[in-house]
């Protein structure tokens, strides 16, 4: 239960920060970094372990987060400790090299109260804001301009999973003093995990949904209210279109006395950001598919002929950032027609796939491909034609939530002075989209 | 302006500069300059010479400069320890400011500065905040106490800080309580004994009311602390259980497993026919569930820890196999981990599911993933009868593609599936064999040769490709040629007249050319087997094998119990108990998990294995890769059918057996063996046993004929013990793994004031044993062998045989640790074997030991205080007077009996053969089944093993 260590480090290795119990060693900092950079890709990265110490660690903002234990501590305790990184984001306004060397007084302030002899004490930042003496020291002024894009996520996000919002780099207690502007972000992302059968059969469609608030305002109350005919479990069926979830759960901080009744979700949200409830949706999408591909494999003496058909059924609304990767058999050499210049294509050698890009897709319309792959082996065997598909798409979909969820109203308790802004915004990711051919 | 700049200077001078701007007059100065100081301090420069200008700075009513300060005082007060005794005054005065944020800060910094001396002074200030009017101050000075209890343990003790500790845990704010709970349990892992965590109902009933008010991280820890606590009954678990299960729908994952913990454990207890149950199982499915919508590291670390769920209990995931298919991007190694899930969730009713799935895994790019796929493909033949047919077909149309590692994977698996369904799928094995030129692994290499060998009848070529292997015999893996070995030979007992040059050839080959000692064992095996008796050779060989069972790679049931004792931990992730990866394991107690309700009734269903500690014998061989044969050598030998002359076709092969035997084997043994028993002064006969002639080493594979003298041996044993002395049951001392063959298990018993030590001989080898003789290392009282050990006829296979040695207390004396351990070195003909036992104290109690009154009361005011030691035993339902009249069977003397308030108080006195006087008291309260033994001696290291002996009599 007990973290002997905590340190941060440079992607190059530098030492950042560091705190111990006291009993430990410093020179583990290097043994760690030499072990981490020395990991292979198919090493679970979790866990490492060097004599008697146990290394945790995340990747965050390009710093090595890192807490070591020498007893039989819990992982899933360490590595959610570890989202400290967001904390320290939410205090210094970003997590960067340099926002963590010029905020180092901040920070091993904020883990002082947060991590006692080991212990973890509390990591909301309502209850630190009290104890925290320093100020931050930003590293770039925020300006206004970043709120422009609201509603388009940045465009990694495939990977990190949580869309950055360009608008959150800012210290959260500088509101504090500037008595500045009084914000409020409310987040809906889903993710999908959909696989269609080689017959064109849904044989799983799955949604992760999680809603975040992001809030720049001191004191406040607020009350979600979500679609009222939201409803949870398989066996509460209402009629009408009802948006339904397996299982959900909320922040500690969410109060539910009018969530049964009237789906509103109660909270004070402390500064920062913050996940406030998570649910699964599986086996059962509301709307149809986003994305069916029409495929139309033949063999030739020469190679392969792939045509491919790709429907987007989302009207009015439409996908961006989709990439469709189809592995081809070992040798292919490619040729390729697309049905509009903004789209390209290119086969990837070392994965041996074909990946096609379109930027930018409108819903209810249709794209097609023509590739044609030459092998250079002389005769296709009917064995590396197991070696085709299946397809995978990755895509965004803004302002769009695959479960039907949406935030009917955001109000917020006391009425502030000023008028406070509030954001919501809807997007869904692909997470796993799978098309076997 | 921003802190950045402090990591710049690096310039000489900079120390000087430091110092002039720390005693400078203006505030913002000095701020800056200890900013400086810590920034430099960070990136590991040393900046211990500014000791005394910071510890300057220190008295300031800035709280920011403060925090600074102390933060530097932190990291150089270890290394300047006196210069730290200066910031004391400060430290202390601060431990009373009226402000509460500094009165926490300063007890907090204080218990981080691990000098000896400050422990003196932080008492006092940390005896008043922990009495804090301000939680704040409490929950920081509850820390308090486990860092000082680092530092100087006794002095926690001594000041009663436990005891304040103890007290938080009823305090009304749950953060002081969730801290207090931490502090308690780690200061317990180092008391393993101690009773610091007295869990009962009560305390049970606030923590659980703290629970749902502290904050997340609080959670754990009374979580984790409740898993360590054992219901009553199933009422109070199940009470429990409704009391957690509301933290199974957290958002902090570790919150979640802490509570899959608690259930997990208390559901032992539940009785499986409760509606609860049913229930508590359909809960845990969810949040388990939604652990894997996590980022990849949580996913893994989840993973590892379904594995083991599923493993004790499957039903609880049984309906949730799809979210166990992998996503085209997931990590390899969550991919990997979610086969192995799918695997063990795998059941006719989703079979056909998950069989599309792993076939299209076996096409992905990834290597490994693909070859557990396919051996996945395998698996499920295995364990899923009704799917056999089809995984076979799936498993050729992987053959087909004809991508190297696919072919090398499915070839070592249809050779599993062959023991699993046999003669049932042998069509494909032409398949096979087109693929033999492109098998270049051994384990694969390995397979195929396992498959010509065991269906050579079938195949018109087997010796052929058999002999295509041998040409390279010695360029292949040992696992290669061990295989071959035996395929040749099953060859050769199937179709003799084709194949007899073959077979010597390999023959030659396995014994004569290679260095390995296991192939060379197993080569001489067979090639004594097939030239005594080729009967017998072919129902070794050749006889029916034990059916593989349907589970692979399980985790043996002891450790899995324990591994779910300790879910959402370190060990969870490596499958391995703490006290493997734990350093110094100390006090580490193998966590079980508790029986089940109903304890009379052992019917548990199968699927969940044993509740407590009954260990299953494994239904079936669960075959580990690459040694196919080891099963073989382990099959019981049974007599052949005739004794008749061996055929003639054998016969040139006798003559090379012979001579093998009468070579180098008794020579080497004879050589090994002389170091080791000059010690025993026996080396006379050493190697007699194989000098003997052949027949006589070839008599286990011919009869065991000396299986009936078992009974003539008999009547040694089982000699009446006197009544009331205590004589533990025999344990196994020696087993015969290492003794090879031979083992010895005893126990010690005293009779007619002598100490005997009783001992089982059992020859489990092949060969007669004889010339045994025994030999004690110094021990801590002199025992030592007051004769030889009486075996005056040779031990026969299978035989075994009673001995009693007498002991004499008289031998050279070395303290041991454990202080009754004994080392003993028994020798026969075969080596000399090293084991060692530990004694019952109370076979040293002699028969003077009862004290006059008058002495007993003299030496028990003697014995200094100091020297006192008491122990309490546990569920001991007897009364005062069966206690006493059971404990003088063993020597220990009643001398007086004094009954207070209904409990009895007798005093008891003991004599050790050494001489060595133990006084003791015990407390018997009628109707409590806890006794107490308060024990005086002059040598007070022998209390533990008196306290232990004491224990033994009154609870046998």
């Amino acid at each position: 239960m007990v973290i002997s260590q905590l340190f941060i480090l440079s992607s190059r290795g530098d030492h950042l920060i560091y705190k111990d119990r006291g009993e430990a060693d410093r020179d583990v900092i290097d043994t760690f970094y030499e072990k981490v950079t020395a990991l292979k890709g198919d090493q679970p990265p979790v866990v490492m372990n060097h004599k008697d110490l146990h290394f945790v660690h995340v990747k965050q903002g390009g710093l090595y987060w890192v807490a070591t234990t020498t007893a039989d501590s819990s992982p899933f305790t360490i590595i959610e400790f570890l989202n400290l990184a967001a904390l320290v984001k939410d205090f210094c306004g970003g997590i960067s090299e340099k926002a963590v060397q010029m905020n180092f007084a901040l920070i091993y302030e904020l883990l002082d109260e947060v991590l006692d002899h080991g212990y973890i004490q509390t990591t909301s930042s309502d209850i630190l804001k009290n104890f925290i003496q320093t100020e931050a020291v930003s590293s770039r002024t925020f300006s206004l301009f970043d709120l422009s894009n609201v509603g388009l996520f940045g465009a990694e996000t495939q990977q990190s999973k949580v869309a950055p919002g360009s608008a959150a780099t800012r210290p959260i207690q500088s509101s504090r003093e500037q008595g500045g502007k009084s914000e409020i972000f409310v987040d809906v992302i889903e993710r999908m995990s959909v696989v269609i059968g080689s017959n064109g059969v849904l044989m799983k469609a799955d949604v992760e949904g999680e809603i975040r608030v992001k809030c720049y305002m001191p004191n406040c109350s607020m009350r979600i209210g979500l679609n009222e005919e939201f409803c949870i479990g398989k066996a509460q069926v209402r009629y009408g279109a009802a948006v339904r979830v397996d299982e959900c759960s909320f922040h500690q901080m969410v109060q539910l006395e009018e969530f049964d009744s009237h789906r509103i979700l109660r909270l004070c949200p402390t500064q920062g950001e913050q996940t406030v409830m998570q649910y699964q949706l599986r086996d059962e999408l509301p709307a149809p598919l986003p994305f069916r591909l029409f495929p139309t494999i033949e063999r030739d003496p020469a190679g392969l002929l792939m045509y491919l058909k790709l429907r987007c059924d989302l009207p009015p609304k439409s996908a961006i950032n989709v990439s469709i990767f189809i592995p081809v058999p070992k040798g292919s050499v490619l040729s390729q027609e697309l049905s509009s210049p903004d789209q390209n294509a290119e086969l990837q050698q070392q994965n041996r796939a074909v990946v096609w890009r379109i930027p930018r897709f409108s819903g209810g319309t249709q794209l097609s491909a023509l590739f044609k792959s030459q092998l250079d082996v002389p005769a296709l065997s009917s064995a590396s034609m197991l070696e085709l598909g299946p397809v995978a798409l990755t895509f965004e979909l803004p302002k769009l939530t695959a479960t039907g969820l949406l935030i009917r109203f955001l109000r917020l308790t006391p009425v502030q002075p000023g008028t406070p802004q509030r954001w919501v915004r809807y997007v869904t990711h692909s997470d796993s989209y799978v098309i076997r051919i | 302006m921003t802190d950045s700049k402090y990591f710049t200077t690096t310039k000489k001078g900079e120390i000087f500069e430091l110092k002039a701007e720390l005693n400078s007059d203006k505030k913002e100065k000095k701020k800056e300059a200890v900013k400086k100081v810590i920034a430099s301090m960070t990136v590991g420069k040393d900046v211990s010479a500014l000791f005394p200008d910071v510890v300057n700075c220190m008295q300031t009513d800035n709280l920011e400069l403060k925090k600074l300060v102390y933060l530097y005082l932190m990291n150089y007060a270890k290394s300047q320890p006196d210069m730290a005794i200066m910031a004391v005054n400060t430290f202390v005065k601060d431990c009373e400011d009226p402000n509460p944020l500094i009165r926490a800060l300063a007890v907090r910094t204080m218990g981080c500065i691990r000098v000896d001396k400050i422990t003196e002074y932080l008492c006092e200030p940390l005896r008043k905040c922990l009495k804090d009017e301000d939680p704040y101050v409490r929950k920081t000075a509850a820390v308090c106490v486990a860092k000082l209890h680092d530092i100087n343990a006794q002095l926690v003790e001594d000041q009663g800080f436990l005891d304040t500790l103890k007290d938080l845990i009823s305090d009304s704010n749950p953060m002081v309580v969730a801290n207090a709970v931490a502090a308690l349990s780690e200061i317990a892992e180092s008391h393993p004994n101690s009773n610091l965590l007295d869990l009962n109902p009560q305390t049970i009933n606030k923590l659980l009311t703290a629970l749902n008010e502290c904050t997340e991280w609080g959670q754990i820890f009374i979580l984790d602390c409740l898993a360590n606590y054992t219901p009553r009954d199933d009422r109070e678990s199940q009470s429990i259980c409704e009391r957690v299960t509301p933290r199974l729908s957290h958002a902090n994952s570790a919150v979640v497993l802490s509570a899959v913990k608690v259930l997990m454990k208390f559901m032992e207890m539940l009785p499986k026919d409760l509606d609860y149950y049913g229930t508590l199982l359909k809960k845990l499915a969810p949040p388990l569930v939604t652990l894997l919508s996590a980022e990849p590291e949580l996913q893994y670390v989840a993973l590892r820890n379904i594995n083991l769920i599923v493993q004790r209990r499957p039903e609880i995931l049984k309906h949730e196999m799809k979210v166990f298919f992998v996503k085209y991007n997931d990590p390899i190694y969550v991919k990997l981990e979610k086969l192995d899930i799918m695997i063990r969730l795998a059941s006719q009713a989703n079979i056909a599911q998950v069989l599309a799935e792993l076939k299209e895994y076996a096409t992905e790019v990834d290597v490994d993933f693909v070859r557990k796929a396919v051996r996945a493909i395998g698996r499920c033949a295995i364990k899923v009868e009704q799917s056999a047919e089809r995984c076979v077909s799936t498993l050729l149309d992987l053959i087909q593609t004809k991508v190297n590692y696919v072919v090398q994977e499915a070839i070592v698996v249809i050779k599993d599936i062959f023991r699993k369904y046999p003669n049932k799928y042998e069509s494909v094995i032409a398949t096979l064999c087109e693929n033999l030129d492109s098998l270049d692994e051994p384990e694969a290499r390995a397979a195929m040769i396992w498959i010509v060998g065991e269906y050579a009848e079938r195949i018109d070529n087997a010796d052929e490709l058999l002999e295509s292997f041998l040409e390279g015999f010695h360029d292949e893996s040992t696992q290669v040629q061990l295989q071959l070995l035996t395929a040749i030979v099953k060859l050769f007992l199937k179709k003799p007249t084709e194949t007899q040059e073959l077979v010597q050839q390999v023959l030659s080959l396995a014994t004569q050319d290679s260095d390995n000692p296991d192939l060379r064992d197993r080569g001489y095996i067979y090639w004594r087997l097939l030239s005594t008796d080729p009967v017998a050779a072919k129902e070794v060989v050749l006889a029916e094998k034990p059916l593989i069972s349907e589970e692979t790679d399980l985790i043996e049931p002891t450790l899995l119990e324990e591994l779910i004792c300790h879910i959402g931990t370190l060990a969870s992730v490596y499958h391995k108990p703490p006290s493997a990866f734990v350093e110094g394991s100390r006090g580490v107690q193998h966590k079980r998990l508790p029986g089940s309700a109903g304890s009379g009734e052992s019917v548990e269903s199968p699927d969940t294995g044993s509740a407590a500690g009954v260990p299953d014998a494994p239904p079936a061989v669960i075959p580990s890769q690459g040694d196919l044969l080891g099963d073989l050598l382990n099959l019981d030998l049974t007599p052949p059918a005739t004794s008749g002359p061996p055929p003639p076709a054998t016969s040139g092969l006798q003559l090379g057996a012979m001579d093998l035997l009468g070579g180098g084997l008794d020579s080497l043994m004879g050589d090994e063996s002389e170091p080791l028993g000059g010690d025993l002064g026996g080396g006379s006969a050493m190697g007699a046993g194989f000098g003997a002639p052949p027949a006589a080493t070839a008599a286990p594979f011919s009869a065991p004929v000396s299986g009936g003298l078992d009974d003539l041996f008999d009547l040694g044993g089982g000699v009446g013990m006197p009544m009331g002395a205590y004589s533990p049951p025999k344990t196994v001392w020696l087993p015969a793994m290492k003794g090879k063959g031979l083992e010895i298990s005893g126990t010690f018993a005293r009779r007619g004031g002598v100490i005997q030590m009783e001992m089982t001989l059992t020859n489990k080898a092949m060969s007669v044993m004889t010339d045994f003789a025994i030999q004690f290392n110094r021990n801590s009282f002199g025992l030592a062998p007051a004769g030889p050990l009486q075996v005056l006829t040779p031990l026969s296979p299978n035989q075994s045989i009673e001995v009693s040695l007498p002991l004499s207390t008289v031998g050279p004396v070395m303290k041991m640790d454990p202080l009754n351990n004994l080392q003993v070195a028994v020798k026969n003909n075969i080596d000399v074997f090293y084991f060692s036992c530990q004694y019952p104290i109370s076979m040293l109690f002699v028969e003077d030991g009862k004290m006059e009154r008058q002495v007993f009361l003299a030496t028990w005011k003697d014995i200094p205080n100091d020297n006192e030691a008491q122990f309490q035993i546990k569920d001991c339902h007897l009364s005062s007077d069966a206690a006493s009249s059971k404990l003088q069977g063993s020597n220990i003397f009643t001398i007086a009996k004094r009954t207070v308030d209904g409990q009895d108080m007798l005093y008891q006195s003991v004599k050790l053969s050494n001489g060595i006087w133990v006084l003791a008291e015990l407390r018997v309260q009628t109707g409590n089944p806890i006794f107490t033994v308060c024990l005086k001696c002059r040598a007070p290291e022998v209390s533990q093993c008196v306290f232990q002996s004491y224990e033994a009599v009154l609870k046998n």
